[in-house]
């Protein structure tokens, strides 16, 4: 099978243009939603809290960015969710690679670059209006460069991946199913580690980074790997998977 | 134009649906695919379009092969299936997103069949009948001036009006570098338009004849009495007599009656190929 991509900005445009406008419906809804929830917990943090500063914004970023662009990315290629629909979508006369690559790329820059500015312009709006009903509290500004909405872009940016082998491979209910198997291999791999670190961590030992138990043990260069594989390897190999996934659909 | 090779497919192991199927279809024509129902009509359709892939075999359509699903390809080949599903948009908006990616498509040819098949413009997609949608769907198929339309049962849900506007616009579209395959078994529907006729059955090619070497070879009769078996090559009951088809002995052509045709050649078709041999 032919594996080499095929690229045309021209058609790559034209492509984006359309799913854009024709999800522009589900990203209002979604965003509405999501600013609505953050906003209301907002007010009611405000109403009921005790404390003199609220911080919550970063971590509310980091949840809401994750969340979302999981359900979002689970959506990426629903129009194969459906048999009728699947015929259109395949015989659309753009390559795999580029109906791909536009998936890909409006649920990670797409969605980090809308969510960030939708999220700061909120963080303004809300810790002014903030500012005129709880006078005694302080709100922290929203920085989208600080330590942590950076980091979460990073996990989101690996973590996203699966779910886009899940959009491609799960017919609907894309998000509980990747979820699923997320948690399976999760449980799979927590008790293999389980088996095999049994006999060195004891219940009662404390892993810190000063006073590692796996220190000039074998498994920690096991680990080592693991943790690069994760943070390098995870991400394109899902990409590549959901590529191939794309193209070797049938109807 | 088409080329298929030893072509072999089959949906569950134990029960193939092509063995070694060979097709080649030259351009110019209206093809007419007939067949029972699970003959393997649509999965044919499907295996060309390039939404199936075949097991063994190949096929070539103007040097792609579908199953790649190179754009250049999917631009030269347009699929209206039976049933089909249109996104939440208007005709003017249906157009003005999906039309970009055929690069000749023609949008006075296109309002031209919207306006031949009576298709009100300003109704939304998801408001229209089944039949004005499939219309809507011919009508874009036919202006993106692909070459190989391929037609799943077009004339199932249309109206008597539409179907015989079917016909009159598909006669007129088709020109020397293009081809329809109109796949059906209303065959019926597709007298006068079909051209050569390809039978499909249990996923082998049966019969693979233009009209022209039909009504040459057979004749086409009605008698009101029960026909000698040995005389003919098929012959079945309908009200007041006997709708005959016989060997064509001498050089009169009869009115070829296609649903005669398609139940002669599924009944009996090692006589009637052995007819066409001779």
């Amino acid at each position: 099978m032919n594996l080499l991509p095929v690229f045309n900005l021209q058609r790559f445009w034209l492509l984006l243009k359309m799913e854009l406008f024709r999800s522009k419906k589900g990203i209002l809804i979604t965003f509405v939603v999501t600013f609505g929830m953050l906003f209301t917990g907002f007010i009611i943090e405000n109403v009921f809290t005790s404390h003199r500063t609220f911080d919550a914004h970063p971590v509310n970023y980091a949840l809401f960015l994750l969340i979302g662009g999981f359900i979002l990315s689970s959506m990426t290629f629903h129009d194969l969710g459906n048999p009728l629909r699947r015929y259109s979508y395949l015989t659309l006369p753009a390559s795999t690679f580029e109906k791909f690559f536009s998936m890909w790329l409006l649920s990670t820059a797409g969605w980090i670059i809308m969510f960030s500015i939708t999220y700061t312009v909120y963080t303004w709006a809300a810790n002014s209006i903030g500012h005129v009903f709880f006078k005694k509290m302080m709100f922290l500004p929203f920085q989208p460069w600080s330590e942590i909405p950076l980091m979460c872009i990073r996990y989101y940016l690996i973590f996203q991946a699966i779910f886009l082998v899940g959009a491609v491979h799960f017919r609907g209910y894309v998000f509980p199913k990747t979820l699923f198997a997320l948690l399976i291999f999760a449980m799979v791999c927590g008790f293999t580690f389980y088996l095999i670190m049994a006999s060195v961590i004891h219940p009662d030992t404390e892993c810190t980074k000063a006073c590692n138990p796996l220190k000039n043990k074998m498994i920690l260069q096991y680990l080592h790997i693991a943790q690069w594989l994760l943070w390098w390897i995870l991400a394109p190999v899902c990409w590549i998977i959901s590529y191939i996934g794309l193209k070797e659909q049938e109807v | 134009m088409l080329k298929i090779n030893h072509l072999s497919f089959s949906y569950s192991r134990k029960q193939p649906l092509f063995k070694e199927l060979n097709l080649s279809l030259p351009p110019g024509n209206i093809y007419g695919l007939l067949g029972k129902n699970g003959a393997g009509k649509s999965t044919l359709l499907k295996i060309i379009s390039g939404l199936l892939f075949p097991e063994t075999g190949t096929v070539d359509f103007l040097g792609y092969n579908p199953g790649v699903r190179h754009p250049d390809f999917l631009r030269e080949i347009y699929l209206v299936t039976e049933e089909f599903n249109l996104p939440p948009l208007s005709m003017k908006g249906y157009v003005r997103f999906y039309s970009p990616f055929y690069p000749r498509f023609d949008h006075n040819l296109f309002d031209h069949y919207v306006g031949e098949f009576q298709i009100p413009v300003k109704q939304k997609l998801s408001e229209m009948s089944y039949g004005q949608k499939k219309n809507f769907l011919l009508s874009f198929g036919l202006a993106t001036d692909c070459k190989l339309l391929i037609l799943d049962e077009p004339t199932n849900g249309l109206d008597i009006p539409s179907k015989s506007q079917f016909r009159k616009i598909m006669a007129n579209a088709v020109h020397e570098e293009r081809s329809f395959i109109i796949s059906t078994h209303q065959v019926r529907d597709m007298e006068n338009l079909i051209d050569p006729i390809i039978i499909l059955n249990e996923g082998k090619i049966i019969f693979y004849r233009n009209y022209e070497d039909i009504s040459r070879k057979l004749s086409f009769s009605r008698s009101s009495e029960m026909p000698n078996e040995k005389e003919v090559v098929y012959y079945e009951k309908v009200f007041g007599g006997y709708h005959v088809v016989s060997e064509n002995d001498g050089n009169h052509e009869t009115r070829m009656n296609f649903e005669l045709l398609f139940n002669a050649i599924t009944a009996n078709s090692e006589k009637i190929n052995e007819i066409f041999n001779n």
